[in-house]
């Protein structure tokens, strides 16, 4: 037989017109498509988001926090008690739990995680969260006690943290340098399958799962028989996978796009506000040319927050005004109404009144000090953007602002500098207390305390708040040293960034949970619609 | 023949050793630090020194490249600072997808820009010239990252009639062919380009010659006139292009698996090089030059074959 070029033209359109039939989706797997990937899967070394989203579905936490972010519910333990001095934790874990390779948790399990967290071999970053450990120890197969040598009030919602995951113990250390990389064992409503880094983390449904949190309406097994989490870096393309249904979930929707996926009739927009993720700038309080808390206070007045929300994003971030979100555990609503708000004239007469004047260039400088704060930026188009508008608000008020941008990865190391006078930073929390360790206690310097913000005032109230073994104590503590820093206009708060969860309307609607900046959290109610 | 080969492999040596010294040095001279990417964000100065000191980045850059090089000498291209997977694994794993989205590329790409040369040649200074040439001009011109964009716009988003993100399986499955196609078809279009132009003019230049003129007074078709006495001659510069272009195409290659979400060793590149993964940047760039000079040696050994006289000088 010959083969005619008519022939070659039918055999090629017809193979064409097969590729280009959409291949039939499976029912129950979905594909989320997220911006970055983690650099590990291992709790205790990575404090990527990326690795907090999956480690939630493949591991469980002692206990749980509701999407509210402020009640904790049961996760691997049923109950707990708390010694009346505040040191020893005792955990009463659920019966029946088994880790995906079928083998049943034990608290020997729990305890070996545990104590890896702390461990300073494990060197990691975040052994600080889980508090001044003496020891953690299994009573018996399903009871552990959790000792410290200091009250610690944030411990239980530490734990609910992705670092408190627990995972079995055989298997990480069969794994050793590989364990987060090339498998993990945890007893979370999905299991590990494939992870390509930089390309996609592959998980699929524990059929054996039934003891999720109580306050998921499905306490397992997941509706959803197989996750494959797909890293697209470029935010319009996974704009339009999601409308075109190559995608079926995404958090990482850029602010433009959050309208035009609202008009598509096959997208459903869920939003959450208790997201607690703030952007803020902060001043390094002891370089001269912002020490004077006039001058910090001005600069807070200059910036136009409402502004920056509405023009940068469309008004989809909601303006801050404050250091953590006013809807975060233990915020002190005294500072309410005195919270510094957009003013220009105030700002000015301010400057004018503290002695700074304008010079020919309209920078204002005092003592032969120019208002020439040189920040330090991550490079990327949101930083660059709120620098350039907090810049423009600046010379409003004679401050004019220097900019640096740097890449994520060079970024860190020169932000543990000395070498600048503000930084623009971003970061997660679960309440006052842990955004407040972390970046105002004076041991923190010079990272993550950049601010060089050292205060024995301050200090002993954060070690107040942290020991306090009521809940009145606590508050009052964390409120006090909000006061503190507020007045000393340590930051400018720039906007908190609120959860939006982009999902086919195919799906059931989706309840944002916000721990940590996971949307998906266990995934356990994710599903079709019928 | 086996001579030809073999020199050509000897003059590979000092290029791919010129490369790893530049890219070395690149890599140094970068902004980043590999000791602050592995102790991460919040680790304290003197854990960062303590790191730094243990890989020995505080010796001098000779010293340090010596070391790299009596690593390599072994197979031994380090660990990823980011996944901490052995960067021949990391390797190992994006190779196959690049292979299989050039593959994908040049098997239509090929036959489309010499056949759209050709008949631009035949039927010159006609309304098909002016259209295949500006096509190739259009090719040749558009950045790939547009292209790129059109593509997913018009066949993925407007249509819907294939994927735009990752990677489906291998080559041989329906979903993998379904995911390479965009990519393909998006680097295909700037390789068309060049292909054709050369095509065209070469089958021009061939055409004119007497041993053509005596194919058509012996009484041969056309067609055979074309294809058997004309074109045979004329590939040869195509060839060569072909081989050069190959090379650009990893390039290309970059930008497409980045904006398809395609997990190659252009994506892979990218990404080691935006997180400091130096050892992971130094493999990528070993595997590129590779990569570039097999396909020149490919492209001068089938020159040597298709032209004796190339063989003979």
């Amino acid at each position: 037989m010959t083969r005619t070029p008519k022939h070659s033209v039918r055999l090629v359109l017809a193979a064409s017109t097969a590729l280009m039939l959409p291949a039939l989706a499976a029912a129950q797997e979905v594909t989320i498509v997220r911006e970055v990937d983690s650099n590990n899967y291992d709790p205790h070394r990575s404090t990527a988001r990326a690795a907090a989203e999956v480690l939630f579905m493949l591991g469980d936490t002692l206990v749980s926090l509701e999407p509210d972010m402020q009640t904790l519910s049961d996760g691997l333990a049923h109950s707990w008690e708390v010694s009346d001095d505040g040191l020893i934790y005792t955990f009463h874990l659920k019966e029946g739990v088994t880790f995906c390779d079928g083998k049943p948790l034990t608290a020997d399990d729990v305890v070996w995680s545990l104590s890896r967290w702390v461990d300073p071999e494990t060197s990691s970053p975040v052994a600080w969260r889980a508090g001044d450990v003496v020891e953690i120890r299994a009573v018996d197969d399903l009871t552990v006690e959790y000792e410290l040598s200091a009250p610690f009030s944030e411990l239980l919602y530490q734990l609910t943290q992705s670092f408190g995951t627990i995972f079995d113990r055989d298997s990480a250390e069969a794994l050793g340098e590989d364990f987060g990389i090339n498998g993990f064992n945890g007893t979370g409503p999905f299991c590990w399958v494939d992870w390509a880094p930089r390309d996609r983390m592959v998980i699929e449904r524990n059929p054996n799962y039934t003891w999720g949190p109580s306050f998921h309406d499905n306490q397992g097994p997941a509706h959803l028989e197989r996750i494959t989490w797909q890293i697209v870096p470029e935010e319009s393309t996974r704009t339009v996978a999601l409308i075109t249904g190559q995608s079926q979930i995404t958090q990482y929707v850029p602010a433009i796009a959050i309208e035009q996926l609202r008009a598509t009739p096959t997208v459903e927009v869920v939003q959450s506000d208790e997201a607690f993720w703030t952007y803020f700038m902060g001043f390094k309080v002891d370089k001269d040319v912002v020490a004077d808390p006039v001058v910090r206070q001005a600069m807070n007045l200059a910036v136009d927050q409402e502004a920056m929300a509405e023009d940068l994003f469309f008004g989809m971030v909601e303006p801050a005004f404050s250091y953590i979100s006013q809807a975060a555990l233990d915020w002190n609503p005294d500072l309410d109404d005195r919270l510094l708000r957009h003013d220009v004239d105030l700002a000015n007469r301010m400057l004018d009144e503290a002695g700074w004047e304008r010079g020919s260039d309209g920078v204002r400088a005092r003592d032969g000090l120019e208002l020439r704060p040189l920040a330090y930026v991550f490079a990327g188009s949101t930083w660059a953007k709120i620098a350039e508008a907090v810049q423009a608000d600046l010379l409003q008020i004679g401050v004019g602002m220097e900019i640096q941008a740097f890449d994520a990865t060079v970024a860190w190391s020169r932000l543990a500098t000395q070498e600048f006078d503000m930084f623009g930073m971003s970061f997660p929390y679960i309440s006052a207390g842990d955004a407040l360790n972390l970046y105002f206690r004076s041991e923190n310097t010079p990272t993550p305390n950049r601010m060089n913000w050292i205060d024995q005032m301050t200090d002993d109230l954060l070690q107040a708040g942290k020991t306090a073994t009521d809940d009145g104590t606590r508050a009052s503590s964390y409120g006090e040293v909000l006061e503190i820093v507020h007045d000393a206009a340590v930051w400018i708060p720039l906007y908190h960034e609120p959860m939006f969860i982009a999902h086919t309307t195919a799906m059931a609607p989706v309840v944002p949970h916000n721990i940590y900046g996971a949307g998906l959290y266990k995934g356990l109610d994710l599903r079709f619609n019928d | 023949m086996l001579e030809t080969i073999l020199n050509r492999l000897l003059l590979s040596i000092p290029v791919l050793l010129g490369v790893l010294i530049l890219g070395f040095v690149l890599v140094q001279v970068a902004p980043g630090d590999p000791a602050r990417v592995l102790a991460g964000p919040a680790a304290p100065p003197e854990i960062v020194a303590q790191i730094r000191e243990r890989m020995g980045l505080d010796d001098p850059m000779v010293v340090q490249f010596m070391r790299y090089m009596g690593r390599l000498m072994q197979g031994d291209l380090g660990r990823s600072l980011i996944s901490n997977r052995e960067v021949v694994v990391e390797l190992g794993a994006a190779i196959g997808p690049t292979l299989e989205l050039m593959l994908a590329c040049l098997i239509w790409s090929i036959p489309a820009g010499i056949s759209l040369g050709t008949l631009a040649a035949v039927w010159r200074g006609s309304l098909v010239d002016r259209a295949i040439m500006a096509f190739s001009v259009a090719g040749v011109s558009l950045p790939i990252f547009f292209i790129c964009l059109v593509l997913i716009q018009l066949v993925g988003v407007k249509w819907q009639l294939l994927p735009f993100i990752g990677r489906g399986g291998p080559l041989w499955t329906v979903d993998g062919l379904r995911h390479i196609a965009l990519p393909a078809l998006s680097l295909g279009l700037i390789f068309i380009g060049p292909v054709a132009r050369m095509t065209r003019s070469s089958v021009l230049e061939v055409l004119r010659l007497d041993h053509v003129r005596t194919a058509r007074a012996k009484g041969l078709t056309e067609r055979a006139v074309i294809v058997r006495h004309g074109l045979r001659n004329a590939l040869i510069p195509v060839i060569t292009l072909i081989g050069l272009q190959a090379g650009y195409l990893l390039g290309g290659a970059v930008v497409t698996e980045t904006i398809f979400s395609y997990p190659g060793i252009g994506r892979l590149a990218v990404g080691a090089i935006l997180s400091s993964d130096f050892p992971l940047t130094q493999g990528a760039i070993l595997v590129l030059a590779l990569a570039f000079i097999l396909v020149n040696l490919v492209v001068d050994v089938l020159y040597a074959l298709l032209d004796p006289r190339v063989q003979k000088k």
